[in-house]
């Protein structure tokens, strides 16, 4: 008998969560949830344990001096998973407070096995710890007997086979010297991050024995079905190493839907590519991804589109419209303008992998920007590149738009620097010819691939964009006022 | 619906059902039970709150019932209630009580829901009201 043990996983039923954890909480775990005020460590534990408890798994929640119970069951009771049926049949309250009041550990530890040793539970939870551990100081219990104290209801619970979740208001300076935390097989931190004037809620697994969680700190949300997870995407060597190889290995190309702009790619897009679309207000980005979508559902490529700019309700052409009534392009709703980019990929991932998606367009990247929440807009690039990466990796081909005011003084690709990230770019401008404003359009890179270098004339016309002619005759068209070269330097090319 | 239709206050009809010279003992029977499971779920100063809130309204349409808010000692915890039920004429002392019972659960319908009310209510009580009772009475 030479098998080494195999801890099972318990899934927390809190979307995103477990992958935090490494594949869940493990069995007979003792865990503490932290986190200030407001930071949702009560819904968490709620969450976890309507999903978990049942006629099998039972649990039990200890209320002490924190909150008190009357208006936790009221409050708890406005979220979905809250199932009253399973209030004393597989969940029970008590409440410790009076236990606390000679604030003595032993009274506590018994109170607690006593309860357990009657209702035999799977799951405890202790709401609030931090309550016990006050009451205890002002019992003038050492730090000490503290450690003891939990060291030995640690393994109380354990010996119970209780998967124990302790939940408390500390603040993350307080977590390094707290004796509750060293003892602790599990610790999860919750914040209410402020930046300016937004509040981004964020979820970090310090520590979990046994199990690799995922590490840093990721975004979560809580609404009326309560907290739902983004795990921030970490691209893994693997990942890069395989994109690349496949990036280098591609032969297959997608059609643009734009007649003559595959030619000037190279014979269309290679799949898995990010273009990047740059282009001043009006000159047809949006325009050029419509084709793109139009084209992939001609093919039966079903497409997604995360239109920042417009809501769903005003997409800009009736084409577009068409194409989402038909099922076959999906619409990422973008309303809210605190999100988090892990938060718009998981939306943006789901929809993919539900309508087996293609092509994506991302449009724009400055309404994307702005949709986010500010202290997101920081660190855009380095989440975008994430994003691109995690999306490409997936065999989706994506076309992002943004938006570049003309200048003529210097060639820029987009305003985030961001222009490294694409594997292709098609620059739109508008030039002076004639005493006319026209749009000219290139493709200014496409990664391993021949394409063409031309400047081209286009239209945007009732059917879509018609491309013209080149403007091999004009030099300085980039910057927004065409000279005509001499006659003798036309003939040259 | 009126107020005094609710199964829940019929269920208080029939365990107040007693005989009157008993009226008093069962009052306070029904009470200890049911603050047993409450205390459980809401602690001792979130029943106490509620109790005495009750006693408050209650005490409009009969002044006479104690005013002092339940000891924390689960022995003499409705002493009080039962010196002033005593003193009462028994059927007189059962439309109090009941009056009492309703507001005080009332108020607690009011907080954590009529259903989670009804559930606690049953585990107290031991009636089931699993029939047809039972929609009414989540209602």
């Amino acid at each position: 008998m030479n098998e080494k043990l195999s801890m099972r996983c318990l899934a927390t039923g809190v979307p995103g969560l477990d992958n935090l954890l490494g594949g869940g909480l493990p069995e007979f775990s003792f865990n503490v949830i932290a986190g200030a005020p407001g930071t949702g460590k009560t819904t968490l534990a709620h969450q976890i344990m309507f999903s978990l408890a049942n006629a099998d798994n039972r649990a039990l929640f200890f209320t002490v001096l924190g909150e008190p119970a009357l208006k936790m069951l009221r409050y708890q009771q406005q979220f979905s998973f809250f199932d009253i049926n399973k209030i004393n049949e597989s969940i029970r309250f008590v409440n410790l407070s009076a236990d606390l009041m000679d604030g003595s550990f032993d009274r506590v530890k018994a109170r607690i096995e006593e309860e357990v040793k009657d209702y035999a539970p799977s799951l405890v939870f202790v709401d609030s710890f931090r309550s016990v551990v006050r009451s205890a100081k002002r019992g003038k219990q050492g730090v000490l007997e503290l450690q003891r104290f939990v060291q030995r209801l640690g393994m109380q619970m354990m010996s119970w086979q209780a998967t124990t979740i302790l939940i408390g208001e500390y603040l993350p300076s307080e977590s390094e010297s707290s004796p509750v935390f060293t003892v602790a097989d599990g610790i999860l931190s919750l914040s209410q991050n402020l930046h300016h004037n937004s509040m981004v809620r964020k979820i970090q697994v310090v520590k979990i024995r046994g199990q690799a969680q995922a590490p840093g700190l990721h975004t979560f949300r809580i609404s009326d079905r309560g907290i739902e997870v983004f795990p921030r995407v970490i691209i893994e060597q693997r990942e890069v190493v395989e994109s690349a190889g496949k990036l280098s290995m591609s032969e297959e190309r997608v059609s643009m839907g734009t007649p003559g702009l595959d030619d000037m790619l190279g014979g269309g897009l290679p799949v898995g590519y990010s273009l990047l679309v740059v282009g001043p207000s009006g000159s047809g980005k949006t325009i050029l991804a419509t084709e793109f979508l139009a084209e992939g559902v001609r093919k039966g490529e079903p497409g997604v589109i995360a239109a920042f700019e417009k809501s769903p309700s005003q997409l800009l052409s009736t084409k577009l419209s068409s194409l989402v009534q038909t099922g076959k392009v999906g619409v990422i709703d973008t309303h809210s303008l605190d999100l988090s980019i892990d938060e718009t990929l998981h939306d943006l991932i789901g929809m993919i992998d539900r309508m087996q998606a293609k092509r994506l367009v991302i449009d724009s990247l400055s309404g994307f920007e702005l949709a986010l929440a500010p202290e997101f807009s920081e660190d855009f690039r380095g989440s975008l590149y994430r994003m691109v990466a995690k999306l490409t990796g997936m065999g989706v081909t994506i076309l992002m738009t943004s938006e570049l005011e003309d200048r003529f003084t210097d060639l820029r690709f987009s305003p985030f620097g961001s222009a490294f990230l694409a594997d292709a770019i098609i620059v739109q401008r508008y030039t002076e010819i004639g005493g006319q404003l026209k749009r000219v359009f290139s493709v200014v890179k496409v990664r391993g691939s021949e394409h063409s270098k031309d400047i081209r004339l286009f239209d945007i016309a009732e059917a879509g964009i018609v491309i013209g002619g080149t403007l091999a005759e004009y030099d300085g068209i980039m910057s927004g006022r065409a000279h005509r070269l001499p006659l003798t330097e036309r003939m040259d090319n | 619906m009126a107020t005094s239709d609710l199964p829940r206050h019929q269920i208080i009809k029939i365990l107040m059902a007693q005989p009157p010279e008993k009226a008093a003992d069962a009052a306070i029977h029904i009470w200890e039970q049911m603050a047993s499971h409450i205390i459980t779920i809401i602690g001792e100063d979130g029943f106490n709150s509620l109790y005495a809130r009750s006693l408050f309204l209650s005490q409009a349409k009969f002044p006479w019932l104690s005013t002092s808010s339940p000891t924390p000692n689960a022995v003499h915890r409705f002493d009080e209630l039962k010196t002033s039920l005593e003193a009462q004429a028994p059927a007189q002392a059962s439309e109090a009580n009941s009056l009492l019972l309703v507001t005080f659960i009332e108020i607690l319908a009011s907080l954590i829901g009529a259903q989670l009310t009804s559930h606690i209510l049953q585990l107290a009580w031991g009636i089931n009201t699993g029939n047809s009772t039972n929609k009414e009475f989540q209602e």
